[in-house]
């Protein structure tokens, strides 16, 4: 019984993709229209895209793009929004400019910035940037707050200074919300990083994307949304398990607490 | 010799008016001395714990350590708090080796000294466990541990057992006497129960609600080492304890300047 519950547990994701494809080939088939390629036909795309070396280069610029962006974004963001939670001068500072920039789409951006920056891998990178720095500052804000005095206050009894409080106690203590936060940038770099593309046609998965959409070619155009797709539940479950690993220490329910004095 | 030069502090409060937490303390307290600090929530012991330590800087007057005026933190006065502020991301051992890794101890060394401490607490076999996965009991042995590691020569203890039950409380009290029997160091005790205070100290320090004034010093001469059943029964203990509730009860504006 409970082989079979974990059975069911681990198969249901797999079952979930299985029935949604499953009812896109039906819905394809009952509606017949040449816009609207089966789930079949979408997929035998996929090989073909993948082979091309031509699209290889192009799927390969766009996760150089949004890894070197994502990696600058957490190199900013991390730092700005830990100091943020301890300093109220540097709060005060950036949290205006922050609410601000929140709600604005980025790739609502993307016309300025290719007005300064041109079409390039600079403007692009920039789009993606924004998009990850929002969400991993203010979860490293809030991570950075919510960190407890007498935990800092034991550290600078031990002799640690405040840049190594900082560095010592404030990241890890902070790191289960940072990680929340990077969870989302993640998401939301595959996000900007398409749209980047879309609105900057020159190369990469989005680019594939629009000009197949341009010219017609429907089944490439579903087998790249597949492509991303997955690209996105890969890093994201990569990502979860490498954040799983790191704050182990914090998960609730990890093991019953000991009942002794 | 810690000695408190006449210490106020004022707290500011936004909107409303400032609130004077603690008002004209002066206390001198001897080498080797179980200090306890007592006195009804809110009459500003902690923060006269807080100003010792160097963790909050008083509004006026000074408090000196060894004739050195206190200007901040440091390893010469380690601090245990009521909420145990452990680093979770550190295993028990982790924990206890921060302090002596941070004062420049090697690892073998630190680590050895850290596994002896663990024991004396009476955590021997927990040494890789995480906090979370730890009583609230053992998480106060593993934070004592943890401020005994880097040997400070004033213990500064901030409620230490007031989250605890009250079984495990009085297994912890009897293990700190224990444990201060050994090596004396300076303990300035916080708490807000007068058996516990009487029980464990050689000076009750009795505090006035806000704000916060030194009401009494009583000392409490009582033989050691003390065992708690013992005590219990001895009437001079009894005597103490009934004195103390009564000067905390008495609320009345006769404050008896010491």
């Amino acid at each position: 019984m409970m082989v079979g519950g974990m059975l069911v547990s681990r198969l249901a994701p797999l079952l979930a993709c299985l029935g949604l494809l499953g009812i896109w080939q039906v819905g394809a088939l009952t509606l017949n229209t040449e816009s609207f390629p089966t789930a079949l036909e979408a997929l035998r795309a996929v090989p073909a895209i993948l082979g091309d070396k031509e699209s290889l280069i192009n799927i390969l610029a766009s996760l150089r793009r949004m890894a070197i962006a994502f990696s600058v974004a957490l190199v900013v963001a991390i730092p700005l929004g830990l100091m943020m939670g301890r300093n109220r001068f540097v709060a005060s500072f950036f949290n205006p400019l922050l609410m601000i920039t929140y709600p604005v789409p980025k790739a609502a951006l993307m016309p300025i910035i290719m007005l300064w920056l041109g079409v390039g891998d600079i403007a692009k990178m920039l789009v993606i940037f924004l998009g990850v720095s929002l969400p991993v500052i203010y979860h490293s804000f809030q991570g950075a707050k919510a960190v407890e005095e007498k935990m800092l206050w034991s550290g600078a009894a031990m002799g640690l200074s405040a840049a190594q409080r900082m560095v010592w106690i404030v990241l890890p203590a902070a790191l289960p919300e940072i990680l929340t936060g990077c969870r989302t940038g993640i998401v939301l770099a595959l996000i900007t990083m398409v749209t980047s593309e879309m609105i900057a046609r020159q190369s990469g998965a989005g680019n594939i994307l629009f000009n197949s959409l341009d010219m017609g070619q429907y089944d490439i155009v579903y087998a790249m949304i597949i492509i991303i797709g997955a690209l996105g539940i890969g890093l994201d479950a990569a990502f979860e398990r490498l954040r799983r690993r790191l704050v182990r220490w914090s998960e609730p329910g990890f093991e019953i607490p000991l009942s002794f004095a | 010799m810690i000695e408190i030069e006449d210490v106020s502090q004022v707290f500011r409060t936004s909107g409303r008016q400032d609130h004077l937490a603690l008002s004209g303390i002066s206390l001198a307290i001897e080498d080797g001395a179980f200090v306890s600090i007592l006195g009804p929530s809110g009459c500003g012991k902690s923060t006269l714990l807080y100003i010792v330590g160097g963790f909050v800087s008083p509004t006026a007057g000074l408090a000196k350590v060894k004739g050195k005026a206190v200007t901040g933190p440091g390893p010469d006065r380690g601090p245990v708090f009521q909420e145990f502020a452990l680093f979770p991301w550190k295993s028990v051992l982790g924990n206890v080796m921060y302090g002596p890794r941070q004062q420049g101890v090697k690892p073998a060394e630190a680590e050895a000294q850290s596994r002896a401490l663990i024991e004396m607490v009476g955590l021997k076999g927990f040494e890789h466990f995480y906090p979370k996965e730890l009583s609230g009991g053992m998480k106060q042995r593993v934070a004592l541990a943890r401020t005994l590691a880097y040997h400070p020569a004033v213990l500064l203890m901030d409620e230490p057992f007031g989250a605890l039950d009250a079984h495990t409380r009085t297994r912890l009290q009897n293990d700190l006497l224990n444990i201060w029997e050994r090596d004396r160091k300076t303990v300035l005790f916080v708490t807000h129960s007068v058996d516990e205070a009487v029980f464990l100290s050689d000076k009750v320090v009795v505090m006035t609600r806000s704000p916060g004034r030194i009401k009494m010093v009583i000392d409490i001469d009582l033989p050691r080492p003390r065992r708690r059943s013992d005590l219990l029964l001895d009437p001079r203990y009894q005597k103490y304890v009934v004195d103390i509730e009564r000067m905390i009860d008495d609320t009345s504006e006769e404050v008896l300047r010491p």
